[in-house]
C-alpha cells in the first residue's frame, strides 16, 4: 500500500518518517555506502527540510517497506545543488512539468526474493506505480531519477526503462550514480501493473493508514510486563541487546537468544517479549 | 495551443490582472488568484480576479495572515485540493467570510518553488458539482502547472535584484537543441539528428522555454537569439 507524506500531513506521520530515515540510513549509508550523513541511525539531508513528498510503501502490518522522495525542479533539488557532478557542469533541467525523485530505496530485510505480497519485486513495483500515478495526478509529465545501476536494470526488468539518460554516470560509494528519465503517461503505468499483476488502487486511504498506524502503536505498548514482577536481570539483558541492534538480523538473533535462555519465563511472558519487546522496554 | 502570455498583454499589475482573467475564461474556472513571496527583494506581490469588495474585506480582516490555502498549500509539491486542506479554525474563518461573497470553497492551489526560496501560489476556484470539478482538474492541471510558473517568474523578476538573479542558464544540450529549432527542425529531426528520443528533447525544449520565460518554443528561440545564446537560423 502507498502512503503520500508530505508537509501537509507530516505530522500525522512522524513513525513512518522516521522508520523511513532509518531503512534510508541502512541502504544508502551502509548497502550503497554513499556519502550520506547520518544521525541517531536516521539519513536525513537539508533536502529532508524543504517540505519534499513522500511516496512510501507500506507493508500489512503498517511498516515501512519502500520509499522514495520528489521535488520540484523549479526550485532546490538534488541534480542542482548537489549531484552537480553528474551535470558535468552543465546546468539542471527545470521545468514545471518534471519531477525530481531521489532517495528510491526498499527494505531487503523485510521482504523476501520471492514472487508474490511480500516480495522485493512487488514492492518496488508498487512504489514506481505510486510515485507515477502521484506524479501524474499532479500534472506532471515526466520524472528525473537518481538511481544507481542496480536500480537502473530493476527498471528495464520490471517494463519501466528508462526513455533515456541525461548527464553522465558517476561514481558514488560503492557503486554509481545516474539520472534518468521516465515518462509519467498510462501506457508507462500500464506496462509496470502489467508486469507486476498488481490490477487495484496502491494507495491506502489517509484514515485508513492512520488507523493501521495506531493498531501497531498499540499493540506495542501493550503492557508486557503482564506479572507485574520486576523485571529481571536477564529480561534487561536482553532488552539492551534489543535496543543495541540494528537491524532485522541482530534483532532474530535476540529472538533466538529469548528462545533459548528464558526456561523460566513463563510462556505468556515470553510470547509478550517476542512479539513485542518494544512494550517491555516502554515499561523499563 | 490558444497562449495565455504574459508578454503579450499591457504593462505591469494590469497584465497580471488581465493573464489571471484570461486563465479564468480559458480553464472555465469563475476566479484565480496568484501570490508570490520573494525573500530576495523582501517583497510580496499579490494579484486576484475576485470583487474589490472581498479583496478590501480580506486585507482590513487580515486573512491572508492565516489563509490556509496560502500557509498550508505552500508547503506540498503538487497542487493542493482545497477539500485536502484541513477544516479548522482558520479555514472556518476565511470560507465563511468568502461564502457570504460568493466565493465557494471548492477550489485547488498551485505552489511554485523557485530557485531563490521564492513561493508562488496560483489559486482557482469554481463553483460546480464535485465531480464536473474533478475532471475539469484532472484535464487542465498540467497546463495551469505551467501557468503558475509562468506567471510566478514573470512576477520575480520583475525587480531589478531579482532579474540580476534570474539569468537563464541553459545547458548545452538545450542550446544545441534551440540552434536546431532555429533552423526549422521539428523535435522529430531533431531527436534523429542527436540520436536521441523526441521525449527527451521534449523535456529540454520545455526547460529551455521555462529558462528563457517562454510559453512557445518560436517564442524561445526569438529570445535566446535576442541575448546572444545561439545564431539566428
Amino acid at each position: 500500500m502507498i502512503l503520500v507524506v508530505d508537509g501537509l500531513n507530516r505530522h500525522q506521520f512522524r513513525d513512518v518518517l522516521d522508520d523511513m530515515f532509518r531503512l534510508r540510513a541502512r541502504v544508502f549509508g551502509g548497502r550503497l555506502g554513499w556519502d550520506v550523513k547520518i544521525e541517531n541511525g536516521r539519513e536525513i539531508d537539508e533536502f529532508d527540510h524543504l517540505d519534499p513528498a513522500y511516496v512510501i510503501g507500506l507493508d500489512d502490518g503498517g511498516n515501512v517497506v519502500a520509499a522514495v522522495r520528489a521535488l520540484q525542479t523549479t526550485g532546490s533539488h538534488m541534480l542542482a545543488d548537489v549531484f552537480s557532478a553528474i551535470m558535468d557542469g552543465q546546468a539542471p533541467i527545470r521545468s514545471a512539468t518534471l519531477w525530481e525523485s531521489t532517495r528510491f530505496c526498499v527494505d531487503t530485510n523485510r521482504l523476501t526474493r520471492s514472487k508474490g505480497k511480500n516480495s522485493v519485486s512487488y514492492a518496488t513495483c508498487e512504489l514506481m506505480i505510486g510515485s507515477l500515478e502521484y506524479a501524474r495526478s499532479a500534472g506532471i509529465s515526466d520524472i528525473i531519477t537518481v538511481i544507481d545501476p542496480v536500480m537502473d536494470r530493476v527498471l528495464k526488468r520490471s517494463n519501466c526503462a528508462p526513455y533515456d539518460y541525461v548527464g553522465r554516470t558517476v561514481p558514488m560509494g560503492k557503486v554509481s550514480a545516474l539520472a534518468a528519465l521516465l515518462d509519467c503517461t498510462e501506457e508507462r503505468i500500464s506496462a509496470v501493473r502489467e508486469f507486476a499483476g498488481i490490477h487495484g488502487d496502491v494507495f491506502i486511504a489517509k484514515q485508513t493508514a492512520l488507523e493501521l498506524l495506531n493498531s501497531k502503536i498499540s499493540t506495542k505498548h501493550l503492557p508486557a510486563n503482564q506479572d507485574r514482577k520486576p523485571i529481571t536481570d536477564l529480561e534487561r539483558y536482553f532488552l539492551e541487546q534489543l535496543n543495541a541492534s540494528n537491524t532485522d538480523s541482530e534483532r532474530q538473533d535476540v529472538f533466538r537468544l529469548v528462545t533459548a535462555l528464558a526456561t523460566g519465563f513463563s510462556a505468556e511472558r515470553k510470547t509478550a517479549l517476542l512479539r513485542n519487546p518494544r512494550a517491555f522496554v516502554h515499561e523499563a | 495551443m490558444e497562449i495565455v502570455d504574459l508578454s503579450t498583454l499591457p504593462d505591469e499589475d494590469a497584465q497580471y490582472d488581465e493573464f489571471l482573467k484570461q486563465v479564468c475564461e480559458k480553464y472555465e474556472m469563475d476566479h484565480a488568484a496568484y501570490a508570490g513571496i520573494n525573500p530576495a527583494a523582501g517583497s510580496i506581490h499579490g494579484h486576484v480576479t475576485y470583487s474589490d469588495e472581498w479583496k478590501v474585506h480580506y486585507q482590513e480582516h487580515g486573512l491572508h495572515l492565516i489563509d490556509p490555502t496560502l500557509h498550508r498549500a505552500q508547503r506540498s509539491i503538487a497542487p493542493v485540493d482545497w477539500s485536502r486542506l484541513e477544516r479548522g479554525k482558520d479555514f472556518q474563518r476565511v470560507f465563511s467570510d468568502a461564502h457570504d461573497f460568493g466565493i465557494p470553497d471548492q477550489g485547488v492551489t498551485i505552489p511554485v518553488r523557485g530557485p531563490y526560496g521564492d513561493i508562488g501560489l496560483l489559486s482557482a476556484t469554481r463553483n460546480c458539482s464535485p465531480e464536473e470539478w474533478k475532471k475539469l482538474i484532472g484535464n487542465v492541471i498540467t497546463d495551469l502547472q505551467s501557468l503558475a510558473v509562468h506567471i510566478h517568474d514573470n512576477v520575480m523578476s520583475s525587480d531589478t535584484v531579482s532579474r540580476m538573479l534570474y539569468q537563464p542558464s541553459l545547458s548545452n544540450r538545450e542550446l544545441e537543441i534551440l540552434q536546431w529549432s532555429a533552423a526549422g527542425k521539428s523535435q522529430q529531426d531533431i531527436g534523429d539528428i542527436l540520436s536521441i528520443s523526441h521525449r527527451t528533447v521534449e523535456v529540454h525544449l520545455r526547460s529551455a522555454r521555462r529558462k528563457l520565460n517562454a510559453l512557445t518554443t518560436p517564442q524561445a528561440v526569438g529570445r535566446a537569439i535576442g541575448i546572444g545564446l545561439i545564431y539566428p537560423g
